[in-house]
């Protein structure tokens, strides 16, 4: 059997993403099985980063010329370019501020008064740069999600798409709204659903960390939150924890 | 319809003898707080004077997510039914017509096998109930479609068999039921508990509600999902990494773009398409449901909705029209 032939790398990112595949324990001996773990320096010493590849599973946000240089040519090596996670497909906790912060006060709030600072830009999602195929959503991602893509594409396929916000498995749960029976603020209806609604089933609010839903009615979570006595900064802040840049007029 | 009167102490001793009939399930209310259809394992955890759960009796029929079938070297296996027999304790009038709408969807001329099967499983113990706020139901005592019907009275209950099984649970608890001079309430007939059906053509009225609440709605999903009568589902197949794989089903939803969603275009592309098309199914109903309405007045949608949408108040065709 051809083994499939697999990137798995990194950008500015904190390895959540790569550490959730490593830990699919139960799944990994049938993954080292069937695939061809090419590169993937996280785990293993002595990687080539030579395509061609089947796919190139790759986390973080875009925001050296390092990053960019690697998301291209992993790009240019792989067949599918697989966004792996909220920082790659939306910029993550690392833009949170890039609607504020200056980049030269951040690197020298960091590296000091040093003559030469490292070069750096505002972290971005891929899709500013690069075409891609697939994307895992979540910080971390559902592990379930990661086994789902790994045996499509054994399969020769992508896994069938979720887009149901976390209120529907929420409810579904049977778990207290925390919208409607606590006023907090959770971000629930706008965000994409997936992970079993993992933080409100243990009485903590969606933080959104799996992104929008599609076609998310922006402006009456706006709205609605507004209503329950919560801040224009607060909400915007909160919005912006995983993924900055909401478009607060979007109704549809 | 023979009918015995319950006295209030000896409900605990009644629900024993539901338990010969299969697990017993009530309402009862979760650690976090929420009401729910569980397991009873003591009398203490019933709150047999519940308003509404969240999610209705239908988790008990069609589960939210459920394994059709897995399959690995060209051939394929259903799961084996494993889901004891459940006496399902307390359900109001309206939860009930919701199960018996389901019915005819599930086991008319297509009779899908996992729902008939969880349904031959199910014994039903209906209970009248005090309507508050939220509910809109036209007949909270009426007795259609369940095994057996308490009546609440003053100090106990009013039992009813409703059918052979409710018959054997009237055997069974025969000793605990007294007579009473408690004059039996007068069974309306009901054709249903909810509202009544309208006009298909309703739902391309110039309301201009539609577009409030096509603004407004959030589309999380929660009023479908909460609804005793909302049965839409996705099927989908996961392979797995062994080479085989599974179909799973899953509720779906008429608010979610995918729901109306075909290759390369979508029956129902925008927000306002959807409540048009939710309208139609629930006051309306199609083919071959036709002219039966699947609202059964429970008041879950508008308890559960984040920006109070009550799709009833598109029943005239202009806002001026509105009855106050």
């Amino acid at each position: 059997m051809k083994l499939v032939r697999l990137a798995i790398a990194g950008l500015t990112a904190c390895s959540g993403c790569q550490l959730t595949l490593l830990n699919c324990e139960a799944e990994l001996p049938d993954v080292l099985q069937r695939f061809e773990l090419v590169y993937f320096p996280m785990a293993q010493s002595g990687g080539r980063r030579e395509g061609p590849f089947d796919a190139a599973l790759v986390e973080g946000a875009v925001s050296t010329p390092a990053d960019l240089d690697m998301l291209f040519s992993l790009r240019n090596a792989s067949r599918l370019l697989v966004a792996y996670g909220t920082c790659a497909a939306f910029g993550g906790v690392a833009a949170m501020n890039n609607g504020q912060s200056q980049r030269q006060e951040l690197l020298q709030t960091v590296y000091g008064s040093q003559p030469s600072l490292p070069e750096s830009f505002a972290p971005a999602p891929f899709g500013n740069f690069v075409s891609v195929d697939w994307t895992i959503r979540g910080c971390p991602p559902e592990k379930e999600e990661v086994v789902e893509l790994l045996a499509a594409l054994l399969a020769g396929t992508l896994p069938p798409v979720r887009s149901y916000p976390v209120c529907t498995e929420c409810r579904s749960r049977e778990n207290l709204c925390l919208l409607m029976e606590k006023g907090e603020l959770c971000l629930g209806p706008v965000i994409q659903g997936g992970c079993n609604a993992r933080c409100p089933a243990t009485g903590i609010v969606c933080e959104g960390c799996r992104g929008p839903v599609r076609e998310a009615n922006v402006a009456q979570e706006l709205e609605l939150l507004l209503e329950r006595g919560f801040g224009r900064e607060e909400i915007e802040r909160r919005m912006n924890r995983f993924k900055p840049g909401w478009d607060y007029g979007q109704r549809r | 319809m023979e009918k015995s009167f319950l006295e209030a102490t000896q409900l605990s001793s009644f629900l024993e003898k539901l338990r010969l009939f299969g697990e017993l399930h009530g309402p009862t209310v979760t650690d976090a707080g929420v009401a729910t259809f569980a397991p009873i394992a003591a009398p203490s955890q019933l709150r047999i004077n519940y308003r509404r759960t969240q999610i209705p009796p239908k988790k008990y029929l069609l589960p939210f997510r459920e394994q059709l079938l897995s399959y690995r070297d060209g051939r394929y296996a259903e799961p084996a039914e494993t889901q004891p027999p459940i006496v399902l304790f307390a359900l109001h009038p309206c939860d009930l017509a919701g199960i018996a709408y389901l019915d005819l969807v599930f086991l008319g001329d297509n009779t899908d096998p996992g729902y008939a099967a969880r349904r031959a499983r199910l014994t039903l113990v209906g209970i009248s109930c005090e309507p508050d706020d939220f509910c809109f139901c036209s007949a909270p005592d009426s007795a259609a479609n369940c095994d057996a019907f308490l009546t609440a009275v003053k100090s106990g209950y009013l039992f009813s068999a409703v059918t052979a099984r409710g018959e054997a649970i009237a055997a069974a608890a025969a000793d605990l039921f007294s007579t009473t001079e408690v004059p039996q309430p007068v069974a309306a007939q009901h054709p249903g508990t909810g509202v009544a059906p309208q006009g298909p053509e309703l739902r391309f009225s110039d309301n201009p509600l539609w577009q409030k609440f096509a603004d407004t709605c959030v589309s999380c999903g929660a009023c479908s999902v909460c609804c005793p009568t909302c049965y839409c589902f996705d099927v989908r197949e996961y392979p797995a990494l062994d080479g085989g794989g599974v179909r799973i089903r899953e509720w779906d939803n008429c608010f979610f773009a995918t729901h109306g969603e075909v290759a390369g275009a979508n029956f129902r592309p925008t927000r306002l398409d959807r409540l048009r098309y939710r309208f139609l199914h629930k006051y309306c109903g199609f083919t071959p449901l036709q002219g039966i309405t699947s609202c059964v007045g429970c008041g879950r949608c508008k308890a559960v909705c984040p920006v109070g949408i009550d799709l009833r108040e598109l029943f005239s065709a202009a806002r001026g029209e509105m009855s106050p």
